[in-house]
């Protein structure tokens, strides 16, 4: 095939022609990317703007409505209703028809509450009818048919900061809702308006009451007049956390009456039962509680057997010193430590017993021996 | 009497603010520890009352600054919540002359002012 110079020039101005055409295509891809790009930049910067122009106009508003609110409510703080209770704090036109809109009833109901919790006598009880009279139980009550939970939650919330007993109805069947949440709030509200009397929701409830909710509970029934409750059935629950409750409940008001349906939970099948129950018997016992305990002792796992010996370090008398020393011999390092001091605590010659029984065995005994003996020393 | 009252919370302040107002006193608000200090070293208020949470200076704090600069001129009251008695107590210790735990009644607040007023006179 003979190459002709031809061919070269060919070639040549084809690709000479051909390279700027490849180039011009190139900045024309480029000019298009480029102009895409910059419609959207222009696009963003135009949605902020507008998204920051309204932000700022709402928040103008959002002020003039909290200044609303504010004097809405010192009017109602103010209220002089004591030649006539029912009178109504006199609303604004602007006030009145501003009610209607979902956001400003928002607002006004979380200055409601944030405000009731800060005051107390006729001022607070002039928010709550003012609460009442803007009718916006109402709106709360709807919101707890709400299909969501948080919404349920907050309404529940909201009817008990306002002291509203009337609704308690409604709320107790929320005392057992699948959602931990609303319990929480449910159980709250009953308790807040009832005290000990609000507890009867243990009867019925089959989810568990959370460590937290107990705490709660039991803070909450510490503003309340103790009254006598039957603690039986809850005792017996079949619902643990139930059972755990009501033994809290009896160590912290010592009802010495229920001694001996606490001792029967030592049998319960919930290991954190009986280790609430023993707890429960350290401030309940009689001069048996200590044997029962003892009786127990090889029946149960470490754990629970590790309680029995710090609840017989706080009940237990010279006659368990025996049971105590025999522990020391336990194949297990922290048993023997709870051992020596309970026994240090009830006997007078509780050191030297511990004394004895170190010398003849040794490791770890005679460290924990020295051990105890720097507790008491301090 | 001059007052001042530092609160973060801006419908409590108007309502303290309205009331003492109505028992004729001169009233400055300020909504932070910080403005709160600013005024009081301006305007020389007779009594302050003071929440205790607010931010950028505490309650403490202006109680320890208004007792040093002026132990004898001004008084303190000091705004508590519920679950704070050891915060009082160290307000007493740091030379506050009163308290009011929240949640708390505006009428407490004019009669504890005035007993200042009548211990002035």
């Amino acid at each position: 095939m003979e190459i002709h110079l031809s061919h070269f020039n060919t070639i040549y101005f084809s690709a000479k022609m051909s390279l700027p055409l490849t180039l011009l295509s190139g900045l024309s891809y480029m000019g298009i990317l480029i102009e895409s790009l910059s419609i959207l930049i222009i696009s963003l910067l135009f949605f902020m703007l507008i998204f920051l122009y309204n932000k700022s106009i709402n928040e103008k508003q959002h002020e003039k409505w909290r200044l609303i609110a504010g004097l809405l409510i010192r009017k109602a703080v103010f209220h002089d209703n004591e030649d006539n209770p029912d009178a109504t704090v006199p609303l604004t036109a602007r006030a009145e028809s501003l009610m209607h809109n979902r956001h400003f009833r928002q607002l006004v109901t979380e200055e409601l509450i944030t405000t009731k919790k800060s005051l107390a006598g006729m001022a607070s009880e002039n928010l709550k009818h003012l609460y009442q009279q803007l009718q916006l139980d109402k709106y709360a009550l709807t919101n707890l048919k709400s299909p969501q939970w948080y919404v349920k939650a907050k309404a529940i919330q909201e009817l008990t900061l306002m002291e509203l007993k009337d609704v308690l109805p409604k709320l107790y069947r929320y005392t057992n809702n699948k959602n931990e949440l609303v319990r929480m709030e449910a159980q709250s509200a009953t308790v807040q308006f009832y005290g000990f009397e609000g507890l009867r929701f243990l009867n019925v409830i089959t989810y568990p009451i959370s460590e937290w909710q107990q705490i709660k509970l039991l803070q909450q029934l510490s503003q309340a007049a103790p009254v006598d409750v039957s603690i039986d059935t809850w005792l017996r629950s079949k619902n643990s956390s139930v059972a755990v409750f009501a033994l809290k409940l009896a160590r912290s008001y010592h009802w010495f009456q229920w001694h001996d349906t606490i001792l029967a939970c030592l049998e319960h099948p919930e290991a954190n039962v009986r280790l609430q129950a023993i707890d429960c018997l350290c401030e309940i016992y009689t001069d048996k509680t200590a044997a029962i305990l003892k009786s127990r002792f090889w029946q149960e796992e470490l754990e629970i057997q590790l309680a029995i010996v710090k609840a017989l370090r706080s009940i237990g008398t010279e006659d368990d010193a025996p049971f105590l020393v025999s522990l020391l011999a336990y194949d297990n390092n922290e048993m023997k430590i709870y051992a020596a001091r309970a026994v240090t605590h009830i006997s007078k010659n509780g050191l030297e017993l511990i004394g004895i029984s170190a010398s003849a065995s040794g490791y770890p005994l005679n460290e924990i021996l020295a051990q105890i003996k720097g507790e008491l020393a301090v | 009497m001059k007052i001042l009252i530092a609160e973060d919370d801006q419908v409590i302040l108007m309502l303290l603010e309205f009331r003492l107002k109505k028992d004729g006193h001169e009233v400055i608000v300020t909504h932070d520890g910080r403005e709160a200090l600013e005024k009081i070293d301006e305007f020389q208020p007779d009594i302050v009352i003071t929440d205790i949470m607010m931010p950028y200076v505490s309650g403490l704090e202006i109680i320890g600054a208004v007792k040093s600069k002026y132990p004898d001129k001004m008084r303190v009251i000091i705004l508590s919540g519920m679950g704070q008695e050891n915060v009082v107590l160290e307000a007493f210790q740091l030379g506050a002359d009163d308290f009011i735990t929240k949640p708390f009644s505006p009428n407490e607040v004019s009669v504890r002012v005035r007993r200042f007023d009548t211990g002035r006179k």
